[in-house]
């Protein structure tokens, strides 16, 4: 094993992305989310326009003081320019605070309604998706990704309006000044607005990975500390902070690059602007008295702050660009997940059907993954209604993926699966589910009181079907014996229950709903002797009255069962009674010796996987 | 990922500080020393463009009091060099500041994250719950990341502010005094307002921070859980029970941004009032004949060189105090000693 390699592959495999042409078709996408909040987009387009005229007002009534009042002797107007001033300022702030509050606000909803797109796909993924897809990846999606949008939306209407309009009222004034002075103010704004769009263009790629890397990180010493028992004892430890420290010489190249790109390209429109200022100051000035042209002192001021104020709404353009392209990035991978096909759905025809009996058969099962590796191969098996089978198998028999394909969370290959002699293709699946009852190999509770927990599959549950499916699960009187009972809080924040604790809350879930069918995956395997006999009892009750499949791992399980089932590669080798399989001296009889003689209560399925 | 663990350090922040800025500093200066020289270039670039950068305004005034109000072309022919010169050092000082600054900050942070990785090799966690761990893996993460931050923005900008206030205030005395104090006079009141609304946007910002971890947590949870939410049919509670948490940080956001869309407004009507102040004293100043018109136009420009730098300033001392903490935190692990070592692997035994 390996324990950097993953971690380097991955950051090495980062490359800077920048394409404009591609993103076309997100930005459309995302132009969608807006259609709901046209009068906002409105109102903030108008509001940038009254923006940027107040924004030109105070420049101009500073020109007219140099002008008038000091060195055309107008003392009485000063008071005048000066309350402008004030009030075109104190218009321009109140107009500003509206424009960012409503452009962070469309921001906010626009997020929102991508987000709750993303979860309610998520809601109707199929399992193989998630069997690819780590639940890390995914919620980094819905936020850091989103974090990048956001960054954009906040800003970008207000920004584009702000360009727009600038360059056309700065102009426009500029040129009815002098329009020769105004072609030499024009001259350094597209180099500019070129070294600034490199300047973001370029370096936030960059940050995007140097995020990404950090991220990675984080999961690599969480993976670190909770894996530290295995890291230990095959002395993975160099290894370990070598590729660390590979990792991090990564992020310190990608952030000195970022760095060189930035000590270049942010000083520079600066320099350029300021020597432009200079050339008009000449021009003007050469103008005046060489050619005896019009120009006063104030104006040659006024272009020079003009300029000045032009080269914001530009530069705020380029970083608009910048934003956009990790904007990009991130709209791409939430909606790459949006676009997942679902695989498994409702057929057309689909009915809400009651099981009653409870049998279940396969008919030439098939079953393998979308890399066309067979997991189980031509299966064909009939179960009685009531009737409790113990499924056995290695690791990668196919033994969870048979009990998966029953609540159809994976559709069979080829092949069909009856309920009732019903296919189960013909139930609507929300109902198909609904009367199976699952009991997961993952012990996982919801943060949220046992009560919760224990009615999730029926919310409404009464108080009694809760208590009773406690009993049935021989939870009760460890529930009772909390302070607080049933509504004693589970989950991240809450008390830390025991794994065979947690187990038998996920048996009482599973019964609540009182389902004909039952699927087990009892892999809870290292308990102490009392628990573990508190569990098997609880596992007996769940199963009373109903089709059961367990995969089972305690030999008192197994024994108890109807029949055996042993697979192996896909196939079932083994199939009947315990003393049927007594009888017959095969794989089964061998474990059960072995596991016999030894005395123990090591699980039998675990035997060859660990 | 990163969402819950941020809430741990914004939390973490709250805490009391129990050792010396002093002390952090100079154990902070250890890992800088493999750098010394790369930090005195940065110090000197960064005086220097500043320097550079004030003198632009004031070539400015030359050009408009002494050119283009007389008429002497032939000025032009000294001062267009020579504006070239400020102006190309100017770039050329700034370029080697942030590049210097660039490697410093990464180099040591690395070097500090490094050092807690190995640390971290021989702690035994087994007695910390599983909180606890989260927080613990935030430290090599989040503060070394808030330390990389501070150093790369905000002790540059210490440097590249307090340079430019001084340098403009020195300008601005030695232009003209009496202007100098009347521009100067409504600089306390506009940093006492920018620090109190920066610090309620801070706040703000804080608890949509907080809502946002809320958020990831929930789905975080839906998503482990995803497979039992399909089980029991519960799609649509579950998919009602996100939106609810959306709606909550949607209004913690609003909120949020109703005070830092007030940020931006209030800075520019305080600067605005400073204009309006010069101006008003300043054409009287130019009437009396006690300043030129060029002084006049060095003024207003000399003001936008100090009044953002100020306001950032103000803004640093924020990420200084976080960046403290979080070193400190860093030192902390770094500290810690090992109560219980593991035996050597070869010796060690694995209990079931």
């Amino acid at each position: 094993m390996s324990v950097e390699k993953p971690l380097l592959e991955y950051i090495y495999s980062l490359k800077p992305k920048k394409s404009f042409s591609e993103s076309v078709i997100a930005f459309k996408r995302l132009i969608k989310y807006h259609k709901r909040y046209i009068p906002i987009i409105i109102l903030t387009i108008t509001l940038s326009l009254v923006r940027t005229y107040l924004f030109v007002l105070e420049p101009l009534y500073t020109s007219q003081i140099i002008d008038e009042v000091l060195i055309g002797g107008k003392q009485d107007r000063l008071l005048e320019y000066l309350m402008l001033i004030l009030l075109t300022g104190a218009g321009f702030a109140a107009v500003n605070f509206f424009v960012n509050y409503l452009n962070g606000l469309l921001a906010l909803f626009i997020i929102r309604d991508i987000r709750s797109d993303y979860y309610a796909s998520l809601q109707s993924k199929s399992f193989s998706f998630y069997d690819s897809m780590p639940v890390g990846d995914l919620v980094s999606r819905a936020t850091t990704d989103l974090q990048a949008v956001d960054a954009f939306l906040r800003t970008w209407i207000s920004i584009l309006c702000n360009a727009v309009f600038s360059v056309i009222v700065f102009f426009s004034i500029m040129y009815s000044v002098s329009p020769s002075m105004t072609l030499i103010s024009i001259l350094p704004m597209p180099l500019i607005f070129y070294f600034t769009t490199r300047l973001w263009v370029d370096t936030m790629p960059l940050f995007r990975i140097m995020q990404l890397i950090l991220g990675r990180l984080s999961s690599y010493i969480q993976q670190n500390i909770v894996g530290m028992k295995t890291v230990r004892i095959f002395r993975r430890e160099k290894d370990m902070v070598e590729g660390f420290k590979k990792a991090e010489q990564k992020f310190v190249e990608t952030a000195i690059m970022a760095g060189r790109i930035q000590s270049i390209y942010m000083p520079l429109p600066t320099a350029i602007l300021t020597l432009s200022i200079a050339m008009v100051y000449v021009y003007a000035t050469v103008s005046i008295f060489n050619f005896g042209a019009a120009i006063t002192v104030g104006s040659i001021i006024l272009f020079a702050r003009y300029m000045m104020r032009l080269s914001f709404p530009l530069r705020d353009l380029s970083m608009l660009l910048g934003n956009w392209i990790n904007a990009y990035a991130g709209l791409e991978r939430i909606f790459e997940v949006i676009d997942t096909p679902v695989s498994v759905e409702d057929a057309p025809d689909a009915e809400e059907i009651i099981i009653r009996e409870g049998s279940v058969e396969f008919q030439n099962v098939t079953f393998q993954y979308a890399n066309g590796r067979p997991v189980l191969k031509n299966l064909s098996f009939k179960v009685n209604p009531g009737e409790k089978i113990a499924i056995l198998g290695a690791t990668g028999s196919g033994k969870s993926t048979l009990i998966n394909l029953i609540p159809r969370f994976y559709d069979a290959t080829s092949g069909r699966i009856l309920i009732d002699g019903i296919d189960i293709r013909k139930f609507k699946l929300s109902c198909l589910r609904r009367q199976i009852g699952i009991v997961p190999q993952d012990v996982f509770l919801f943060s949220g009181t046992i009560r919760d927990n224990i009615a999730f599959g029926k919310p409404d549950a009464s108080m009694e079907e809760v208590v009773k499916a406690a009993e049935l699960a021989k939870i009760r009187d460890f529930i009772e014996s909390l302070p607080d009972g049933y509504d004693t809080f589970v989950g991240e924040r809450g008390v830390t229950l025991s794994g065979g604790q947690r187990q038998r809350i996920t048996i009482a879930r599973a019964i609540l709903t009182d389902p004909k069918i039952l699927i087990m995956d009892d892999s809870l395997s290292f308990v102490d002797a009392k628990t573990e006999h508190e569990i098997q009892t609880a596992i007996e009750e769940a199963m009373r009255g109903r089709t059961t499949f367990i995969i089972a791992q305690r030999l008192s399980t197994i024994r108890n069962a109807d029949r055996i089932m042993v697979l192996e590669d896909g196939e079932i080798v083994e199939f009947g009674t315990h003393e049927e399989l007594m009888a017959r001296s095969g794989i089964y009889r061998k474990i059960y010796e072995t596991q016999f003689l030894s005395k123990s209560e090591t699980p039998l399925a675990e035997v060859d996987s660990e | 990922m990163s969402g819950p663990w941020r809430a741990f350090s914004a939390q973490e922040e709250e805490r009391k500080r129990t050792v010396s800025d002093k002390v952090l500093i100079r154990r902070l200066y250890n890992y800088v020393k493999p750098f010394k020289k790369n930090l005195i270039i940065a110090i000197i670039a960064i005086i220097l463009s500043s320097l550079t950068g004030l003198m632009a305004p004031y070539m400015h005034k030359i050009a408009i009091d002494q050119i283009i109000q007389t008429g002497e072309l032939i000025n032009f022919l000294w001062w267009i060099p020579l504006f070239a010169i400020v102006v190309l050092c100017n770039f050329l000082f700034q370029h080697i500041q942030i590049f210097q600054m660039r490697i410093i900050g990464e180099n040591v942070v690395s070097a500090i994250r490094d050092e807690i990785m190995e640390k971290l090799q021989f702690i035994s966690l087994r007695y910390f719950s599983e909180s606890e761990i989260g927080r613990i893996i935030s430290r090599p993460i989040n503060d070394a990341n808030n330390l990389r931050i501070f150093l790369r923005m905000g002790f540059t900008s210490i440097l590249v502010d307090t340079s430019s206030i001084l340098g403009a205030f020195i300008i601005m005395f030695m232009l003209d005094l009496e202007l100098a104090l009347i521009a100067l006079s409504f600089v306390p009141l506009a940093i006492i307002i920018v620090w109190i609304l920066g610090k309620y946007s801070r706040r703000a910002y804080r608890k949509t921070l907080s809502t946002l971890a809320g958020l990831t947590a929930r789905m975080q949870e839906d998503i482990s859980g995803i497979k039992i939410i399909q089980s029991f049919v519960q799609e649509e509670r579950a998919k009602k029970r996100f939106d609810e948490t959306q709606e909550e940080n949607v209004k913690a956001n609003k909120n949020a941004l109703l005070v830092s869309s007030l940020y931006q407004p209030v800075v520019i009507m305080v600067r605005i009032i400073g204009t309006i102040i010069i101006l008003w004293h300043g054409s009287v100043f130019v009437a009396n004949g006690a300043i030129t018109v060029g002084t006049l136009v060095a003024f207003i420009e000399y003001q936008f060189a100090y009044f953002m730098p100020l306001i950032d300033l103000v803004n640093v001392s924020d990420q200084y105090n976080s960046a403290m903490a979080a070193v400190e935190r860093l030192f902390d692990l770094i500290d810690a000693k090992i109560e219980v070592v593991d035996p050597p692997p070869e010796i060690a035994v694995e209990l079931k």
